[in-house]
């Protein structure tokens, strides 16, 4: 039995051994599974598309939960709070899981798997559109350019005869002058503003591109500034440098005060996490608008980022909540972590499942009430036949009603084991929360090419690749999870708080 | 003073003075464990676990304010389906007017149950605690005046079953009281 026992000294903080055959075990099902979730895809060309829905409901549910793990993290040090000193190393390395996560992802980013093309519509729609703009621009160029030409021709000519009028008369009156010279600078105006297009070949094209690209998508035309690869790409890799750069600061120097005692890194982590938060904000806000929203892209909800972010947070602290009850049974942190540390997560897990339901209703409900065609569509295939009892079943009472109601007893946030159940049944609820997302969305999008009669709302079978894609990925997580805890002490045993936290009473 | 020391007045309690927070919570355990029902503690500060120490039990308090919740819910949707749907249904923007007219409820639901739950919290406390009272027989101790400054003060009420003249001013003194006070009526 590992773990401190009365009489050890804290300061030496405690190692976790990784249990070998449950290693063996994550990284035969994550390894083993994902590879056989990418033979299939590149086996089964026809069901490439519906894979790649699987694959990013199960990166995103695990992904949610290294985010929420680092949210955590930086909330603990900018509010400056004492009591989860003892289970902060737990949620830093729940964060330091972000990059593997997003490196699980990156298939779902390249186009060569074939993925992305199905899933966020708008890379071949705006390609398609592009390339049409462009042949027809081709095509018109010459005669556009002529009739152009020949346009500026006119303008400056008619600037030319105004000139010519004026010089004509006598002698004008001063009305008449004035009259005769505004109507020069006019004509003037409008010379000079013809003659600033670029009527070059290739300037023509431009011009003739953007106009049939706006004639033939108009959505994609107005949001090209944001709907295109290169910027696309840009922002990936600032997700990626941001939130893996956050995870991995703050463990760092977390873990260098294991070794030095400094107080040092703990007021650094403290003054740079405020700072940092607004960046982890505006990546995950935006990786959830790119990665989730962008299944539609004519669809949009302001609301969208707060909304998975108070998913993550939540079923970020349940795991919290599981990941402490089991390394206690395996004899960890038992004297470290009291049923005060079990109350308080209780708590905001509490308090987090109301902010979901608060952010998810209010999202609904504006879009319910206002009754904009293009808001509704969301909440319209989802409102629909099957989604609609399970929505009702699953997010309103699941998600919300029962573990609000559960949760309001205190004992039971002093329970280790009840409160796991309840941990684990909202993680259960947030994985339907991530289907409800990403899932409806497939069968009309794969299917909107066979038309009215053809279009289906779900793809028969699919759901075994959503199985398959979860437990992979989720094999991995844990795996790297496991070694992430065996590679520090399982609390931060120097830091100035830690006799705070281990007395903390509430 | 003088009220004090007067044997002609009816005994209220004991008043008696720990040096600090930590003596006080000790003194706190063995009265809790000699038996005694009707005696409080007062500091100038909350102190940390003092309500284990002195063995009280879950206030009712958050059951009260449930029932204030449920009502508060209960009475919003009672009030918006009674009027919206059943007496006049009423339809706005197209939107249905039954069971699922709910959500355009839901605003009104919530700020009831808030506003219910802090009547609840409010009117409940000043139950519990008996508020408001135009005095109190502890403000004639000018040992009491201590609570808001310095004093770490322990009360043992005359009316406890257990409570005995001499022998708890010795069990107060055993546990380490300072200065021990007489109150009266």
């Amino acid at each position: 039995m590992a773990g401190l026992k009365d009489g050890d000294d804290y300061r030496d903080g405690e190692r976790f051994k990784i249990p070998a055959l449950l290693q063996l075990l994550c990284l035969g099902v994550g390894g083993g599974g994902t590879l056989l979730f990418l033979i299939l895809s590149f086996s089964m060309s026809e069901k490439t598309g519906a894979m790649g829905y699987s694959w990013l409901f199960a990166v995103i549910f695990f992904l949610s939960l290294a985010v929420g793990g680092l949210f955590w993290t930086m909330l603990h040090h900018a509010t400056n709070s004492g009591w989860g000193t003892v289970v902060r190393r737990l949620m830093e390395n729940l964060a330091s899981l972000i990059p593997f996560m997003l490196i699980l992802g990156l298939p779902l980013l390249i186009s060569g798997f074939g993925f992305r093309d199905k899933l966020w519509e708008w890379f071949p729609k705006r390609e398609v559109a592009l390339h049409h703009a462009e042949e027809a621009a081709k095509k018109e160029a010459p005669e556009y350019i002529t009739a152009r030409k020949a346009e500026v021709a006119k303008a400056v000519a008619a600037v030319e005869a105004a000139k010519k009028e004026l010089a004509d008369v006598a002698s004008p009156s001063p009305g008449h002058r004035v009259h005769l010279e505004r109507k020069i600078e006019e004509l003037q105006k409008k010379a000079d503003k013809f003659a600033k297009e670029d009527l070059s070949e290739d300037g023509a094209i431009a011009t003739l591109t953007d106009k049939h690209f706006q004639h033939d998508e108009a959505l994609l035309f107005k949001k090209r500034g944001f709907l295109n690869e290169s910027f696309w790409w840009i922002r990936q890799i600032f997700y990626f440098v941001v939130l893996a750069g956050i995870a991995f600061l703050l463990r760092g120097w977390s873990l260098k005060q294991d070794r030095d005692g400094d107080p040092k890194w703990f007021r650094w982590m403290r003054r740079w996490s405020c700072g940092l938060l607004l960046f982890f904000a505006t990546a995950w806000t935006f990786l959830v608008f790119d990665w989730l929203m962008g299944l539609d892209y004519s669809w949009f909800s302001t609301m969208w980022g707060v909304y998975l972010f108070a998913g993550a947070a939540l079923n970020s602290m349940g795991f919290l909540v599981i990941l402490l009850t089991l390394l206690r049974r395996a004899g960890y942190l038992k004297n470290v972590v009291t049923m005060e540390h079990y109350h308080l997560m209780g708590k905001l897990m509490h308090a987090f499942v109301i902010f979901w339901a608060y952010i998810a209703f209010s999202q609904f409900f504006l879009i319910w009430y206002a009754n904009i065609t293009e808001e509704t569509k969301f909440f319209l295939t989802r409102n629909t036949g099957f989604w609609n009892t399970y929505t009702i079943a699953f997010l309103v009472i699941g998600h919300f009603f029962v573990p609000f109601v559960a949760l309001l007893l205190r004992a039971v946030k002093k329970i280790p084991h009840i409160l796991s159940g309840i941990a684990a049944w909202n993680l259960l609820m947030h994985a339907f929360d991530l289907y409800w997302i990403i899932i409806p969305e497939r069968g009309p999008s794969l299917t909107a090419h066979l038309g009215k009669e053809g279009i289906a709302m779900v793809i028969p079978g699919a759901w075994v690749f959503d199985l398959l894609a979860f437990v992979s990925v989720g094999g991995l997580f844990g795996f790297f999870l496991l070694r992430q805890l065996a590679s520090a002490s399982l609390f931060p045993c120097r830091d100035p708080r830690l006799d705070e936290s281990l007395n903390v009473v509430n | 003073m003088s009220n004090s020391s007067s044997s002609s007045n009816e005994l209220f309690g004991y008043v008696a003075e720990f040096s600090s927070a930590t003596d006080l919570y000790h003194a706190a355990e063995k009265v809790r464990d000699a038996g005694f029902r009707r005696w409080d503690v007062h500091t100038p500060y909350p102190v940390h676990g003092m309500d284990h120490a002195m063995g009280l039990g879950k206030s009712w308090l958050s059951a009260l304010v449930l029932c204030g919740g449920v009502t508060g819910s209960m009475t919003a949707l009672a009030l918006q389906f009674f009027t919206q749907v059943s007496l006049y249904p009423t339809v706005v923007q197209d939107k249905p007017t039954n069971l699922f007219t709910i959500p355009a409820f839901f605003p009104v639901t919530f700020e009831l149950t808030i506003l219910f739950s802090a009547f609840a919290t409010l009117i409940g406390l000043f139950a519990l605690i008996m508020l408001p009272r135009w005095n109190h027989p502890l403000f004639n101790s000018p040992l009491f005046s201590k609570f808001s400054n310095d004093g770490f003060l322990l009360v043992i009420e005359a009316r406890d079953p257990k409570f005995k003249r001499e022998k708890t001013k010795e069990l107060l003194s055993e546990i380490g009281a300072g200065k021990i006070e007489e109150v009266t009526y």
